[in-house]
């Protein structure tokens, strides 16, 4: 039971890091592996503007935090895409190395200004919740809900909204979005900053509940980029029920082996999947 | 004495028919020329015949060998090699760099005899073409037209029994498309079997003895090219029914 | 002979630029008694053949290898596990050790024939990790997460330490210029434009694409062999992405495709990087901005900027480019 509870957080967890990442591959062309720094930043940033700016008030002044540590790092995004990137976006080599070489910046900035030990960031929700028996941390919890309404909320952006279909459009077909008038790159604009905003979020929530260092954005990206290849790096209902298998799949791996031996077990099967699959088990092939 | 011979060559993808039980036989010697409107599968025939596409059913044999599963540079070390219909230059390398890609297959190896010498022929190939000023540059700088008499010098290079060029006319000029024919009649002369696609049509019947006529995946004529034109079948299919 | 003139061997193609480089690390020892200096320029050489080893598989098929410290600090700790457990001098060690890589550069090359982009570029970075994950888990041998310490030296003078590994580094560099510019680099070239016309040139592209994997990883693994006996320790640290990441920032900036520029790329920030040494506090991330700004403006890498390239003397001079006409 626990398994389950704590799998479907986990699942939940990473599927918003997930779906970010993929979204903007699909849509950009973009392997942002400072992906999971912007994971980071919604934890940090969230820390920032509660004790710096608003002076750790109350609950509500926490979630505006949140709120404004979301919409900051999806700025970033743009900025980064905007700045760094476009120039010489055809190449996806300068793309990794650029986003890495950002990723580790922003690491080491972290590092200076806060330091190697954990920061705390306060939760939204206190305590704890019995449910079946099993002791639940109420902050993980509401990873359930929220991400059950963002991601259909998402979907309905994707294929309800103007907006949201020219990203769609460029995503699918990326040619065709071209020739039909779709600006590719307001398009790429907007994903980066959903993309960005998402995993902040994630980040954000998870924060209050996990360690807050300045090397967290390394496991995320990892988890992401490996998600996504299970997935299919096209597909995002691929990359998000690839977050939930592999969300029980640790749990259950470190309940039954080592957590060391589940990573290296998760290893193998990505090796195994590419070699094998390299389509992932929903994408479509690499354009 | 046929060099290729193509049986029954069928090629599905998903539903669509591409190919449909194509048979053809080219002789040593000859210089023959496939066409058909657009889509209607030459490309693809070549695509199987050079390994670079499995076909489902049917037989191609060559010079003997039976190619069907063999890789594409395997195939091309037989005697069988092929130009490509889109431009593929080697961007990022000079163009005498480019031009001896080719002369590292094993078969332009077994044949020529020193290094040195291979970079002559090529040069002196390249001269016909009157590229040698270019010898240096990247490839990059040429021209379209320019970059097309590449693709064709390089697949000499692989001293093939038999050559496929896919629409090697297409974006030349005039002088250029007479510059290239008569290097391949030249080399037909000197025994390299020939085998054509081509939409120029008035330039490809002054070239080649033999036509065969490819609508939607069917061979639907074949024959010579006065023969050919007149064929009611073929008028059919660029021209539509009306065309009659 | 005009035309003979016009051909001039590919082979014979030295960068001036470079060999300059290569003499005036030797003469460094005669010019200074620091012992300090003396290591950072070591360091240096060895993150050199790091860079161009790399370079030789990335920079030529364009196909990013992002996991590099399988080859480093695999066969790093091969060769550390070796000597501390059997007795062997590492003369004989590295080269085994370095053979190992090689080997598994086959291996891993043939599982990644099929494999481009991002999804080569994962694979690599998996195979790296599950080498790092295992030098924790097997941590018997390996000494977990504090290595093996006490390896044995090469000499026991730190100059002469320096010439063997400068030795060394110019044996990789000749080696892999001479690979580089033969038509194994050439086939390379024109596979990283266009792998079906090379193809249907009659080039069995799988083979070249496996070889040029196999020597990367083997002068990898020559590097990392190096590493450990001249640092005399070997740790997870040489398995770390970080150590990957790093190889590629290095042999970016100086210029991928050239071999050279990996030399410059190398030499050049590991002097910049312990000049900074001064504002420790800060040393990382001015390194890692100033790293940022470079590849922003010479994504390409500093050897293959437009106005060197453009120019006849610069690029004779850098490249070694001798172009008739």
């Amino acid at each position: 039971m626990e398994i389950l509870i704590i799998g479907t957080v986990r699942g939940a967890l990473y599927s918003l890091i997930a779906v970010g990442f993929v979204l903007i591959f699909s849509v950009g062309g973009i392997l942002n592996l400072a992906h999971g720094t912007y994971y980071m930043l919604g934890a940090y940033l969230t820390y920032i503007f509660y004790t710096f700016v608003f002076g750790a008030g109350g609950i509500d002044l926490l979630l505006i935090s949140v709120v404004f540590s979301v919409l900051s790092v999806g700025m970033i995004a743009c900025l980064v895409y905007y700045i760094l990137l476009r120039p010489h976006i055809q190449s996806l080599l300068y793309v990794m190395v650029m986003t890495l070489a950002l990723a580790l910046f922003v690491g080491e900035i972290m590092s200076l200004l806060f330091g190697v030990s954990g920061t705390s960031v306060p939760s939204l929700i206190e305590g704890s919740m019995s449910i079946g028996g099993i002791n639940v941390i109420n902050q993980q919890l509401i990873l359930i809900p929220i991400t059950a309404v963002i991601l259909p909320a998402l979907w309905v952006f994707l294929k309800k909204t103007k907006m949201g279909q020219g990203v769609d459009a460029v995503a699918q077909q990326r040619t065709g979005a071209i020739l039909v008038g779709v600006s590719v790159e307001t398009a790429t604009l907007i994903t980066s900053a959903l993309s960005a905003s998402l995993a902040a979020l994630a980040g954000a929530l998870i924060a209050p509940v996990s360690s807050v260092v300045p090397e967290m954005w390394l496991f995320p990206l990892i988890k992401a980029f490996a998600i996504a290849i299970l997935g299919g790096i096209g597909s995002l209902v691929g990359s998000i029920i690839a977050s939930f298998v592999v969300g029980y799949a640790e749990i259950l791996g470190s309940f039954l082996i080592s957590e060391q031996l589940t990573e290296l077990v998760a290893l193998v099967v990505i090796i195994l999947v590419l070699v094998f699959k390299p389509s992932g088990i929903m994408g479509y092939k690499l354009r | 004495m046929s060099l290729l011979e193509i049986s029954n060559l069928t090629k599905t993808f998903g539903g669509l028919r591409a190919l449909e039980r194509i048979s053809l036989t080219v002789k040593s010697g000859e210089i023959l020329g496939i066409i058909g409107p657009n889509g209607a599968g030459k490309t693809t025939l070549f695509n199987c015949i050079t390994g670079f596409l499995p076909f489902d059913s049917g037989s191609v044999l060559f010079d003997g060998h039976n190619i069907q599963g063999k890789k594409p540079y395997q195939i091309v070390n037989l005697g069988l090699t092929r130009t490509w219909q889109l431009l593929k230059p080697f961007f990022g390398m000079r163009v005498m760099e480019a031009m001896m890609v080719p002369s590292f297959s094993k078969r332009a190896r077994s044949s020529r005899l020193s290094k040195e010498e291979e970079k002559e022929n090529i040069a002196g190939i390249l001269q016909d073409m009157g590229l040698t000023k270019h010898l240096w540059l990247e490839v990059d700088n040429l021209s379209q037209g320019e970059l097309k008499l590449l693709d064709i010098l390089r697949a000499f290079v692989t001293r093939p029994k038999i050559l496929l060029l896919d629409e090697p006319f297409s974006g030349l000029s005039h002088q250029e498309i007479e510059k290239i024919s008569r290097v391949i009649r030249k080399l037909n002369n000197q025994g390299l079997t020939v085998v054509i696609i081509e939409h120029r049509l008035r330039e490809l019947m002054k070239l080649v003895q033999k036509v065969v006529v490819i609508n939607f995946g069917n061979k639907i004529a074949e024959g010579t090219p006065e023969q050919v034109v007149r064929e009611p079948k073929v008028i059919e299919a660029y021209l539509g029914k009306r065309g009659r | 002979m005009n035309l003979l003139k016009r051909l001039a061997p590919l082979t014979r193609n030295q960068s001036p630029f470079g060999l300059i480089l290569l003499i005036a690390m030797a003469l460094f020892p005669f010019l200074s008694d620091n012992i300090f200096y003396l290591e950072v320029i070591k360091l240096a050489a060895i993150y050199a053949i790091f860079t161009m080893s790399w370079d030789v598989l990335t920079g030529y098929t364009h196909e990013v290898n992002f996991g590099f410290a399988f080859f480093i600090g695999g066969a790093g700790y091969l060769s550390g596990i070796v000597t501390s457990h059997l007795s062997v001098s590492p003369y004989l060690a590295i080269p085994v050790a370095a053979l190992a890589a090689g080997v598994s550069g086959i291996f891993i090359g043939y599982l990644t024939l099929r494999l481009k982009g991002p999804y080569f570029a994962m694979a690599t970075l998996a195979f790296a990790s599950i080498l790092f994950k295992l030098s924790f888990i097997l941590y018997g041998i390996t000494g977990g997460e504090e290595g093996i310490s006490g390896l044995e030296a090469f000499t026991d003078d730190p100059t002469k330490d320096f010439f063997v590994v400068w030795g060394v580094m110019v044996a990789v560099y000749l080696s892999l210029c001479l690979y580089a510019r033969s038509k194994h680099g050439i086939i390379l070239k024109a596979i990283r434009a266009d792998e079906d016309a090379t193809q249907s040139a009659g080039i069995n592209t799988a083979y070249y694409k496996i070889e040029a994997f196999a020597i990367s990883g083997f002068m990898a693994g020559i590097g990392g062999g190096v590493f450990a006996h001249s640092q005399m320790h070997i740790g997870p640290t040489m398995l770390s992405g970080y150590l990957s990441v790093i190889v590629v920032l290095l042999a970016m900036i100086g210029g991928m495709g050239t071999i050279v520029g990996p030399l410059l790329g190398a030499i050049c920030l590991s002097i910049v990087n312990e000049s900074l040494r001064i504002v420790e506090e800060y040393r990382i991330i001015i390194y890692t901005g100033l790293l940022i700004l470079f590849i922003y403006l010479a994504p390409d890498g500093l050897v293959n900027l437009k106005f060197i390239k453009g120019s006849k003397v610069l690029s004779f001079i850098f490249l070694g480019d001798r172009k008739s006409t």
